[in-house]
């Protein structure tokens, strides 16, 4: 589904090249959940950003779903958004204005989908996260965590084929971080949702099946996970 | 979506309370003004309009060239020139009317023959093709009948004064001034306030008799001719034909070269060389300058809407990137951001138009006009504020759409925008730009007024306060009762001093001739005459420099002179032209006095040379001293003798200040628009920079809590907030003050008398401008100081 060749980002700076990420090269599967682990400033994050499209690489090729995306016209990448993939924050990022319901709805109005079909969709994904109850409620009436379901809510709202998420789980307190995590694993097995999350938890990579660890910008071991996962599915 | 849209809107907008408070503040007073202003110019556009083939008609004026350079121009044409043109013009011509401006004693009897009603009222004499120039809408009977005379043509307000329902009007009689009965023979509906020939009584020009109805040398201000071009005629074919017509008729040699000039109808009402009928004139150039303030109110506001709205647009960040990963196309969020600005330009125009309501009536009590606010009488007002929405939501809310759209989303989602995105520096310039305008109309209001007051205690030369002017009748019959009734006046133990004269020393109608000086040949330049009787230069309180006062006399047997006259005679000492001769046509008399120079026209004009002898018969007005205590109670004895002395007219009186102080309406307007002008944009850019440095303050809340640990002073703080601002409102005054100058300079030229431009309304300006800044943003950059620190380091 995924396929970086030779991916390198570097900033240059008075004739000297930074280096985030040299010689990234590796291939994500349809229905992987893959976990980018490294310490602080090892170019997960822009690795990540390079996934979704946010940032362009410097050198080497990125395809997504068998098509070139290294260099997307505007148009291009936002049909991919409207389709494909679908993002979860660590500061959740819901729209502060809108209510959760239409937090959720808003992707789809972009994506132009009949309001039938819009309603009978939110109506669905607020009975599986459990928060019909709190559809006209504003993200300050939340706890993080509910912000956080909400946030995955909304990505899955245009049923992408992948989710990127970015420390997902960063601002949460541990019960609801597990909370999330069993939601990301259900859908991954359940659903097929290709995952790919940047975190800093042991714990929560074990929820994957596969273990990017970037250091100074460079793969430096791609693993599956260690043990099976011993948590229940909820 | 829209809906979608205008709900975040609403919503966004509620939870920025202060800011859109600010903005809707700011765009509303701005509003209120622009459409202000448009009903007005719409109100002054509107005049002489709606006639049929109104391209056509012009109206005949004259212009007389002298050796000096100067030029000299009247609404009137010598009274035979009407027939002349008709006859050497008719190839281009399709019709041509004399109409002739005249007030008199209108009086109607009763069926029984008693007198039933009596009014001084304003007439016109015309002639019938008048109304084929002019196409009027008749309500009864027709304008043929004005061929003949003694007939009258009514509007239906006057039918109605006169006979209650104008139905009953036709056939009926009104005596106009003593000798002549009028029949009515039609009435037309009345005609609109913007006109300016306001038709009310329309007398058959065969029954008007002037001395002058052969003189080409004569030319009154109420004697007009207008006339309608053939079709398919262009008006300048008509400069040969009038070249060969000057030289046919102007056969008498005279001091000014005689010259006429087509005037187009459209140009009557704006033209402030020449009068009209209606008094009423707008020259075009303070219709732009209006337009122009209009212009700059709107800009001021949509500066402080723009800045306001890219200073928080790093506050929705976060929104633009989540959005744009959510697959918003660029266009999508630009659209959502113009909804917002277009929300607040809608509720602001609804308020504006609340305020242009409250408005109205003070606008229309100081331009003395009708000026409507109803968009179902005139819809272009609605198409106006439309396109005033419109403008204001795009100049206001593009950019700040543009720069809000524009934010990386992988930037944005992490929060990394910095505060300097959405462009400080054209934050800082459009601030420089809105204290430019401010600062340039405090200028402009501080020279306006200074001016004003400089007018206001200018010596005049003479004392006009505490002076009536009571109307005079003088056919032949009633200047024989003129002794008697001074003799009574001056019994009044409230009158000081009475003076019977042509004119007051200073006089919107003032009276021209030719005349030679000591038997020389006639002067190249005409000699501004009075006439008054030998308590002139006691009631008005004018002084004498050689020579003595008049003696009582009827008729002029001697004559007192103006310094200014002598000058132009190129005459030193005064006391020379004592005893010396000035020849008038067949008129000649010694100069016995010479008086010291007073102001006998608005102070826009220099001096005019000045001839005043006695001639009874030219005595219009009785001039009145009185005491200033007891005004009220003097004048109503006054009218009694006045009734008793003319029982068969209607009284009359004015007071000469306010006839003074009418010269510089004008100006009086000028200055009170400028005042209030200049206070609300004052008010919209100091809302703004409030709106501005409350913004900055919370930004640098972190940074000002950091400085506080570090030690930094309240004082310090304040001043590190301020820095900026005060910065760029200096800048904005070394900007405004050229552009001040040059535009007070060039208004200042207009007036004869007038200050020196001097340093000090713009030291004034810059002193008014940078405390109120300073006070703005201090009020807020303190609150900023002096707040908890632990509050401001807690957040991350």
């Amino acid at each position: 589904m995924i396929e970086l060749k030779n991916i390198e980002k570097y900033y240059s700076s008075k004739g000297i090249k930074h280096y985030v990420l040299r010689h990234v090269t590796t291939t994500i599967k349809q229905g992987e959940f893959v976990s980018i682990m490294g310490p602080s400033g090892s170019g997960k994050s822009t690795l990540l950003n390079i996934l979704g499209m946010l940032e362009e690489p410097t050198y080497g090729t990125f395809e997504f779903l068998g098509e070139d995306v290294t260099s997307l016209n505007e148009r291009k990448r936002i049909e991919l958004y409207r389709n494909h993939i679908g993002f979860v924050f660590q500061a959740y990022h819901l729209i502060d204005e809108m209510t959760v319901y239409e937090n959720i709805e808003a992707p789809l109005l972009y994506k132009k989908v009949g309001s039938s079909e819009r309603a009978s969709r939110i109506a669905n994904l607020l009975d599986k996260f459990n928060i019909v109850a709190k559809k006209d409620l504003f993200p300050n009436q939340l706890s993080g965590g509910q912000q956080q379901l909400v946030g995955i809510a909304r990505a899955l709202a245009t049923q992408p084929s992948i989710i990127l998420a970015d420390e997902p789980t960063g601002n949460l307190q541990s019960a609801q971080a597990e909370e999330i995590m069993q939601l990301f694993q259900k859908l991954n097995k359940e659903e097929g949702i290709t995952i790919i999350q940047v975190t800093h938890s042991e714990k929560n990579a074990t929820y994957g099946n596969r273990i990017l660890n970037i250091q100074d910008g460079v793969i430096k071991e791609d693993s599956p996970t260690q043990a099976p996962q011993m948590g229940g599915v909820v | 979506m829209f809906k979608l849209n205008l709900k975040i809107a609403w919503r966004n907008l509620w939870k920025n309370k202060g800011y859109t408070f600010i903005n809707i503040l700011g765009l509303s007073i701005g509003m209120a003004s622009c459409i202000l202003i448009f009903i007005f110019i719409r109100y002054q556009m509107s005049f002489d309009e709606g006639f049929k083939n109104e391209n056509r008609i012009y109206r005949v004026v004259s212009s007389w060239a002298y050796n000096d350079g100067n030029q000299f121009f009247s609404q009137g044409v010598p009274l035979p020139l009407t027939p002349a043109m008709r006859n050497d013009f008719s190839p281009y011509i399709e019709k041509i009317s004399a109409i002739e401006n005249s007030v008199g004693l209108i009086k109607i009897n009763n069926v029984a023959g008693k007198e039933q009603l009596k009014a001084i009222e304003n007439v016109f004499y015309v002639e019938p093709d008048f109304f084929e120039i002019f196409n009027y809408n008749w309500l009864s009977g027709n304008y043929a009948s004005l061929k003949n005379p003694n007939s009258v043509v009514l509007s239906k307000e006057m039918a109605e004064k006169f006979f209650g329902n104008w139905k009953n009007a036709l056939g009926k009689n009104i005596n106009y001034e003593g000798n002549l009965n009028y029949t009515v023979t039609g009435i037309i509906d009345d005609v609109a306030e913007n006109n300016s020939v306001p038709l009310k009584i329309m007398l058959s020009y065969k029954s008007f008799k002037d001395r002058n109805l052969e003189k080409w040398g004569s030319v009154g201000s109420n004697s007009e001719s207008y006339f309608k071009l053939k079709p398919n005629v262009n008006i300048e074919t008509l400069n040969g034909p009038l070249k060969s017509f000057l030289k046919k008729y102007y056969t008498e040699k005279a001091p000014g070269k005689e010259g006429h000039i087509f005037q187009p109808l459209s140009d009557i009402h704006y033209n402030d060389k020449f009068g009209n009928f209606s008094g009423r004139i707008m020259p075009i150039k303070q219709l732009y300058g209006l337009g122009v303030i209009g212009f700059f109110l709107i800009i001021t506001a949509s500066i402080n809407f723009i800045n306001l709205a890219t200073a928080q647009a790093i506050s929705r960040s976060k929104e633009v990137g989540v959005r744009k990963v959510m697959g918003s196309q660029r266009s999508q969020l630009v659209t959502q951001f113009l909804t917002e600005t277009l929300t607040i330009v809608l509720i602001s125009v609804l308020i504006g138009s609340v305020l242009t309501e409250i408005a109205l009536p003070g606008m229309q009590s100081l331009f003395d006009a009708k000026i409507s606010f109803s968009i179902f009488q005139h819809p272009i007002i609605l198409v106006f504020m439309l396109l005033l929405v419109v403008f204001v939501s795009l100049l206001a809310g593009f950019y700040p759409a543009i720069v809000m759209s524009g934010f990386n989303p992988a930037l944005a989602i992490k929060n990394k925008i910095s505060a300097n995105t959405g462009g400080l520096g054209l934050r800082k310039i459009l601030v420089v730009v809105q204290f430019t305008i401010t600062v340039t109309l405090i200028i402009g209001t501080l020279v306006i007024l200074q001016q004003m007051k400089y007018i206001r205690e200018q010596p005049l030369g003479f004392n006009p306060t505490a002076i009536a002017m009571v109307d005079l009748l003088n056919d032949s019959l009633k200047t024989q009762r003129f002794a008697t009734f001074k003799t009574q006046l001056k019994q009044v133990p409230g009158i000081k001093e009475v003076s019977f004269c042509r004119t007051a020393p200073s006089s919107q109608n003032n009276n021209g001739s030719t005349f030679s000086y000591n038997g020389g040949k006639d002067a190249d330049f005409q000699v501004n005459t009075k006439n008054a009787d030998e308590d002139y230069l006691k009631t008005f309180d004018l002084k004498l420099v050689a020579g003595r006062n008049l003696v009582k006399s009827d008729t002029t047997n001697e004559y007192m002179v103006n310094e200014t006259l002598l000058k132009k005679l190129n005459i030193r000492n005064p006391n020379e032209a004592i005893g010396k001769m000035i020849s008038m046509g067949d008129m000649k008399a010694p100069i016995v006095g010479v008086i010291q120079d007073f102001k006998n026209k608005s102070l826009h004009e220099t001096i005019d040379p000045i001839l005043i002898g006695s001639l009874k018969p030219r005595y219009f007005y009785a001039a009145i001293k009185l005491n200033s205590k007891q005004i009220t109670g003097t004048m109503k004895v006054v009218e009694e003798i006045w009734q008793n002395t003319f029982p068969e007219s209607v009284y009359n009186q004015s007071f000469l200040d306010d006839q003074i102080n009418a010269y510089y309406q004008g100006e009086k307007i000028m200055g009170t628009l400028f005042k209030v002008f200049a206070g609300v944009i004052i008010f919209i850019s100091f809302i703004g920079l409030f709106g501005l440095i409350s913004f900055v303050a919370t930004q640098r809340t972190k940074e000002v809590a950091i400085r506080k640990v570090l030690g930094a002073s309240t004082i310090e703080l304040v001043k590190m907030l301020n820095g900026s601002f005060l910065v760029m409102v200096f800048i904005a005054n070394l900007v405004a003050w050229p552009l001040a100058y040059l535009f007070v300079s060039k208004w200042l030229n207009g007036f004869a008398y007038r200050i020196e431009i001097s340093i000090w309304p713009f030291a004034l300006a810059m002193l008014i401008s940078m405390a109120i800044t300073l006070i703005t943003v201090s009020i807020r950059s303190y609150k900023a100081a002096v707040a908890n620190t632990i509050d401001a380091l807690k957040y991350e």
